[in-house]
């Protein structure tokens, strides 16, 4: 989640109260409170609302919250002249752009620091990185309307924020630093993304950068703003979320026409929601005229239509509203979640173990009752540990990851008893004898199983104590076994034992192979055991009850 | 003060002497002076005596020394053969002339003239042979002109002193009972009634017994059955599932858009294969696409099956609970899942890649969020966290969403988990027309507050000796 930071002085004076008052109330209106600093705190916001993600829209919400100006802030929009024509060449490559006009609007060092962090906010949560939907400011004066939003060749040149020098969009792309961190959303692309005005000057390259040219500072009184992306309804949220903020910290707004379509729509959406259904959802039991007075404390225009109804109007701002239990969460918090009693239902339901656990609490119980102290491994891992140092063939039914973070995670496991050996190479200067056991899943071609493992170490470690345990396991596990030769690389020969049960190999044990125990870098003989659990205890591996 | 019988009998005997030889008290205590000295060295460990060692050297005359000693030395002899004086070739003839000539002219008995032997007069008796009837008295060139003339040999011999401390004494005089005493109990003195008349040994308490190790459950483990005991007592049904889930239901069927970052390949283990969508899977995409038939707007755009079909190790327990919840449509369900969760997360002390959750849910008629913020405080409650807090909270697939916060000791409110109320978009596809209540909780999170951890690995890469030593009560909860 993105960190918001907010000025104490413009903070206090947008909100009308104390900075203490604020950071007391921040996490109830759902922050995270990151760090308080001298002079700002810094908060971090869920990803739902980013109409939090400014001074001016934590201000608001928190005004609303503390009482201090309740229901919705009005934004009148009035028309201009203005207009952008869109090329119907982007179709296929960005073809969305919103565009608004704020007005006499002075912008404060505070105001623009503001300003640069909700657009960061909104590149990375509704932009996706940009790629769904990049926004662009600039110094209206600069320019002459109408605008033109079209694809052009790479070999078009500008230049672009921050350089003194003409560039041609292929420069940028390799050389500007954004060009570096963006290019790969439009590379390959026929044309590139630009905006310019009427005398050809450009104003952006979306979504990589803008031209020098409109830079803004703290001298310029009227904005134009560029939204562009490849999702309609993000490219409008995102614009709704600028223009109110914008409004919010002291500009008037234009409209704008976009191939003729006027923008940008600033009236709330009209809802009703129902009492009983908020009330049944919450388990409060709050009056119509309740629960329009909570709304109004969160911005919403809310008016009681029935004992039943509430009529809202929706701030324009609030993308996160898509259902009717969105609002109801609003009144939760508006109420504060304080002034909700906790309260356990009458449910009535028995327990139920899962017979797959309740089989491993088994396996614990004889484990330890032989003696041997369970470990919890990872259960990723890798062909070295699962198979090079064991003297095995990898297993062609092993779960690869297609894209590890490390050499040490590169499978899913498909054993248990090639991990324990790498907790004993761990182990290896603490005391002997050690004996260590695990239970739990593996993967096998896409499925998971369980299995069972232990492993002894000490100077007197040898087949006959696997050979006495694997033979006190099966028996506790009331299964009896017929013990035939094995080949297990593994193992020493001679000294290994496939368990068979019905024809089938269930497990296998013996004294593990000095070749393994020179690759774990292990110095005592080990006696190891491991079982295959599903083929003894055959259970449906999905849930149930 | 424990001690043995013989060692009582040595200290009351070192009691009435002070000081005494092995050899002295082996005779009274008919014991071998070897076995004495043994319990002496016990005693003295006690600081009940002192025994002293020290190496002595004794002469012991020869064959030819204790004739000598009987028949005199040959100088002696050959002196008393003749008068006041003998030509030296006549003396020749006696079987001692030739040590005894040079002797008796070195001792100044005789002096030679003119071929002849004449006496001085002067023939007292020689140190040499005073020395003779006690040797281990001679002063010290004596003994060494004795082994020299090899009329005696030496023997190095080591002597024990034992004497008593001041705190023998005090031991002594407080009484010493001296009954015979018995070491192990034998079946044979069980069963024959023996036992009766025996006094078995005391032990010294204060000596610390060797460690043994007992196996035992992981204290990681035992933590997870605690929390499963919990679950199940409040009447929750266990659910276990394969770690390897569909996108589908790891994320498409709870809501969460295509789009989403926590789905790309940075944060989620991608696997090969594709995996097949479940019937139904229609009302899932209608729900992203347009939110079905509820009153959500849904994600808009358009939703790509592909997408759906990719292979993930699960990143939640989740993908278990909408599965149970797809397949038990109707009220009521209760049900819980403690699994291994999978994130793409380089190992660090505080972040692996894989680790435990919890989740529960609960779907009924009637449920709704208070009942929720009572599921989470009861269940806290039992885990020991007596103060729980709920302040908003964010998940794509509950609405209201609650993050629960705990208060702990010298950190203060901590955030423990999340909960919320499934979204109508993720209950609804599966005819689910009853409120989900939800809740899950990173498990090795509380491991770590609960064992006052510092490194997560702990856990999985574990230290035998750390195992050993978490005793399986463990009675310091945070």
């Amino acid at each position: 989640m993105p960190v918001v930071s907010l000025p104490y002085t413009y903070l206090e004076r947008l909100c009308g109260t104390d900075r203490k008052t604020i950071i007391d109330h921040l996490p109830m209106i759902g922050s995270d409170i990151e760090r308080i600093l001298d002079d700002q705190v810094d908060v971090e916001f869920f990803p739902s609302r980013v109409d939090l993600y400014s001074t001016e829209g934590v201000a608001r919400a928190m005004r609303g919250f503390l009482g201090l100006e309740t229901g919705e802030e009005v934004y009148p929009v009035t028309p201009s002249s203005i207009s952008f024509s869109v090329d119907e060449n982007l179709k296929e490559i960005r073809p969305y752009i919103g565009s608004a006009v704020i007005r006499n609007i002075s912008l404060g060092n505070e105001a623009i620091i503001s300003l640069m962090g909700v657009q960061e906010a909104l590149h990375w949560v509704v932009g996706r990185g940009r790629a769904k939907v990049a926004i662009g400011v600039h110094d209206l004066d600069k320019v002459t309307p109408p605008f033109r939003y079209y694809g052009a060749p790479l070999s078009r040149s500008f230049v672009p924020l921050d350089f003194d020098r003409e560039m041609t969009l292929a420069e940028i792309m390799e050389e500007h630093p954004k060009g570096r961190d963006y290019s790969h959303i439009v590379r390959d692309k026929p044309f590139m993304p630009l905006i310019e005005d009427a005398h050809g000057n450009v104003l952006s390259f979306p979504p990589i950068i803008n031209g020098e040219l409109t830079r803004v500072t703290e001298a310029s009184k009227n904005l134009l703003l560029d939204v562009t992306g490849t999702d309609e309804r993000a490219v409008m949220t995102a614009l709704k979320v600028l223009c109110t903020t914008l409004i919010t910290a002291g500009g008037t707004c234009e409209s704008v026409l976009v191939n003729g379509v006027r923008m940008p729509d600033l009236s709330p959406v009209l809802r009703t929601i129902s009492v009983p259904s908020c009330n049944r959802l919450l388990g409060t039991s709050f009056s119509a005229e309740e629960i329009a007075s909570i709304l109004q404390k969160m911005r919403y225009g809310a008016e009681k239509t029935d004992e039943n109804t509430v009529s809202l109007r929706v701030p324009c701002y609030r993308a996160d509203i898509m259902h009717e239990w969105d609002v109801y969460e609003d009144v939760a918090i508006g109420a504060g979640f304080a002034h909700l009693k906790a309260e356990l239902p009458a449910t009535f339901a028995t327990g139920c173990e899962h017979p797959i656990i309740a089989l491993a609490s088994l396996l614990r119980d004889i484990c330890t009752g032989l003696g041997y102290l369970e470990v919890m491994p990872f259960t990723l891992s890798n062909e070295d540990v699962m198979y090079a140092r064991m003297q095995r063939e990898p297993d062609p039914e092993a779960l690869w990851v297609l894209h590890p973070i490390s050499e040490e995670q590169t499978l899913v496991r498909t054993d248990l008893l090639p991990l324990l050996l790498d907790l004993l190479r761990m182990n290896k200067r603490r005391e002997l004898p050690q004996r260590i056991f695990h239970t739990g899943d593996v993967v096998s071609s896409c499925k998971t199983y369980q299995k069972l493992a232990l492993a002894s170490t000490h100077p007197g470690a040898d087949f006959s104590e696997a050979y006495a345990t694997a033979d006190a396991l099966m028996r506790e596990l009331g299964v009896s076994y017929i013990p035939a030769e094995s080949s297990d690389p593994a193992f020493i020969p001679g000294r290994a034992v496939d368990m068979m049960v019905d024809g089938r190999k269930v497990g296998i044990f013996g004294e593990i192979h000095p070749g393994v125990l020179n690759n774990f870098d292990i110095d005592q003989p080990v006696a190891g055991i491991e079982i295959d659990l599903h083929l003894l205890f055959p259970m449906d591996q999905e849930t149930k009850s | 003060m424990q001690l043995t019988l013989n060692e009582k009998r040595l200290l009351l005997e070192l009691e009435k002497r002070g000081t005494t030889t092995p050899d002295e008290i082996g005779k009274i205590l008919d014991r071998p002076a070897d076995s004495v000295i043994q319990y002496g060295g016990l005693l003295s460990q006690k600081g009940l005596a002192r025994v002293d060692r020290s190496v002595t050297k004794t002469l012991t005359l020869t064959d030819e020394g204790r004739q000598y000693l009987t028949e005199g030395l040959p100088e002696r002899q050959l002196y008393n053969s003749f008068g006041e004086s003998a030509p030296i070739t006549e003396l020749n003839n006696h079987p001692h002339a030739r040590i005894g000539l040079g002797w008796m002219k070195r001792l100044g008995w005789v002096k030679i003239e003119a071929g002849k032997v004449i006496k001085t007069g002067q023939a007292p008796l020689s140190p040499l042979e005073n020395s003779l009837k006690n040797p281990n008295d001679a002063p010290e060139d004596i003994k060494k002109e004795l082994l020299k003339r090899g009329l005696a040999t030496e023997e190095e011999s080591v002597r024990y002193t034992i004497s008593i401390t001041d705190e023998g004494r005090r031991v002594a005089s407080a009484g010493i009972s001296l009954t015979e005493e018995t070491g192990t109990l034998t079946a044979d003195q069980i069963s024959s009634g023996a036992w009766k008349d025996l006094s078995l040994r005391r032990y010294d308490i204060t000596k610390h017994p060797r460690p043994i190790w007992p196996g035992k459950i992981h204290p990681y483990q035992r933590m997870i059955d605690e929390m499963r005991r919990i679950l199940l007592d409040m009447g929750f049904t266990e659910l276990h599932g394969s770690i390897i889930q569909g996108a589908f239901w790891n994320f498409d069927a709870l809501f969460q858009p295509q789009d989403h970052p926590a789905r790309e390949m940075q944060d989620t283990f991608h696997l090969a294969g594709k995996q097949d969508l479940p019937d139904g899977w229609e009302k899932v995409r209608d729900m992203h696409e347009s939110g079905g038939d509820t009153s959500s707007t849904g994600w808009g755009g358009t939703w790509d099956p592909e997408k759906a079909k990719a292979t993930v190790l699960r990143t939640h327990t989740t993908s278990l609970s909408i599965q149970h919840l797809a397949t038990h449509p109707e009220p009521p369900v209760k049900a819980f899942c403690i699994g291994r969760v999978y994130r793409r997360e380089a190992i660090d002390p505080t972040h692996l890649p894989e680790f435990e959750q919890l989740e529960g849910i609960v779907m009924d008629t009637h449920v709704n969020f208070r009942n929720l913020l009572g599921y989470l405080k009861e269940f806290y409650g039992r885990m020991g966290f007596e103060s729980v807090r709920f302040r908003p909270g964010y998940f794509p697939y509950t609405e209201p969403s609650v993050e629960p916060e705990v208060y702990i000791e010298d950190l203060g409110w901590v955030e423990l988990g999340g909960a919320g109320i499934f979204r109508e978009e993720v209950t609804a596809p599966w005819g689910i027309t009853c409120p989900v209540l939800a809740w899950g909780l990173g498990v090795s999170r509380v491991a770590m507050l609960r064992m006052g951890l510092t490194d997560l690995r702990e856990l999985y890469q574990s230290d035998i000796d750390w195992i050993r030593s978490m005793p399986v009560v463990h009675g310091g909860r945070c």
